[in-house]
């Protein structure tokens, strides 16, 4: 007897692909709703808003105890493996300042570890600035005051001295917050903006990431060429701010005194903007920023 | 249905489970994006931890600090935190002890074993004396 096309070898090929499509469904539903994976290894990128919230909260006073900021940025980057940290740090600052999260004395440390962090990498948010940390109070020593001449009358006589002991003068309190002359590199980034055509913008910071003003800032380039320039004298731009125009292909090294890092070679190298809707090359920017150590 | 017909139904059927568990389990299991701190893996946990007692460090808030572990979800956090610094102490991990310590400290339960790497307590006001 012939046996029909579709049933060769005792199979019949419509019903098995049929039983494969409800096999793999089934599959499918027992391992995604009925007994799925279990979470056991989630990272921090996983985590929801609220939980990635208190993760870099977490980060950010755990760097203003050891202001290890390359360990900062690892933690942020496991947060956040696919934007810019700096700026998911600013903006759950503007985030926490906006719903008004402040309440306590922690809070408000909070709120200066993030802006430390974040500001401290050129990232900008709506909390910039409004938790100031207080200036350091400086006990003065009192001036001497003129004592009025009183009218000499008449000549008294001299009265013996008792011996009293000499006062001892007490040692000075130091009453300002150590700070070092050493600075490191804490950030290297090139970007590519058709209205910056090869802009070195440099920020200098102190250790509590205020931008520092009237920092000497040198640079130099192939055939041993140097140039310095100071911090602080943009017009509208913050004091720890000075920028410098690169000529392409050209390689440049910046550095300022003290600066404990390896300085880093960066190239004016061309890169593809859009402007206006079009492709132009222009030359490579960077941001670079230094910060001084704290003591 | 024949027979056949029905045999070849189960047989596909077997076949397409195994490959949807496959599928399921292993090449495209479930990627969870909207999880708890419960949730994280340990040693995110234990980070985190680390990083909540170098806050304590900052703001000597222990309440806080404790607020802040909370969302790990620990039935215990005292119990959690000191388990977490005998372990760092017997591995000897250094640079989480101190602060480790100081948080266990705080939240009573400081040990023997932790008693070498407290740190210095911080400096009080000293009050004005009356006048």
């Amino acid at each position: 007897m012939a046996r029909s096309p579709r049933a060769r070898n005792g199979i019949r090929w419509l019903a098995l692909l049929i039983g494969l499509v409800l096999g793999i469904g089934a599959g499918l539903l027992y391992t995604w709703e009925i007994d799925p994976v279990i979470e056991l290894n989630t990272a921090p990128w996983q985590l929801n808003p609220a939980a990635r919230e208190n993760y870099v909260i977490a980060i950010a006073l755990s760097y203003a105890r050891n202001q290890d900021l390359t360990l900062a940025f690892d933690r942020l980057r496991a947060v956040a493996p696919d934007r810019n940290v700096w700026q998911l740090v600013a903006d759950i600052a503007c985030e926490r300042h906006r719903s008004i999260q402040i309440a306590s004395n922690s809070d408000i440390i909070v709120m200066r570890a993030l802006e430390q962090l974040y500001r401290s990498q050129g990232a900008t948010g709506c909390a910039d600035g409004q938790y100031p940390t207080p200036a350091p109070i400086v006990f003065m020593t009192p001036t001497p005051t003129s004592t009025p001449i009183v009218p000499v009358g008449p000549q008294a006589t001299k009265t013996p001295t008792p011996d009293l002991p000499t006062p001892t003068v007490p040692p000075p309190v130091a009453t300002t917050p150590p700070t070092s002359d050493r600075f490191i590199l804490a950030r290297v980034q090139s970007f590519c903006d058709a209205q910056l055509d090869g802009v070195i913008e440099v920020r200098v910071f102190d250790a509590r990431g205020q931008g520092l003003r009237g920092v000497p800032v040198q640079i130099s380039w192939g055939g041993g060429q140097r140039e310095q320039f100071y911090t602080g004298l943009k017009p509208g731009r913050e004091p720890g701010y000075a920028d410098f125009l690169m000529e392409r292909g050209r390689s440049y090294q910046v550095s300022v005194p003290g600066l404990v890092s390896e300085p880093r070679s960066i190239e004016a190298i061309p890169c593809e903007a859009q402007r206006d809707g079009q492709t132009v090359t222009v030359t490579t920017s960077y941001w670079i920023n230094f910060q001084q150590q704290a003591n | 249905m024949s027979k056949q017909s029905l045999g070849s139904l189960l047989i596909g059927m077997l076949i397409g489970v195994a490959v949807g568990v496959y599928l399921g389990w292993v090449q495209f299991p479930v990627e969870y994006t909207n999880s708890s701190m419960q949730a994280l893996a340990p040693r995110y946990q234990d980070e985190y931890t680390v990083m909540v007692s170098e806050g304590f460090l900052v703001d000597r808030d222990i309440n806080a600090a404790l607020q802040r572990l909370a969302v790990l979800g620990k039935e215990n956090t005292p119990d959690y935190v000191q388990d977490l610094t005998e372990r760092y102490i017997s591995q000897s991990n250094f640079p989480a002890i101190p602060s480790m310590v100081a948080l266990s400290e705080a939240m009573g339960r400081l040990t023997p074993l932790m008693e070498v790497y407290r740190l210095p307590p911080a400096p009080t006001p000293t009050p004005f004396p009356a006048q």
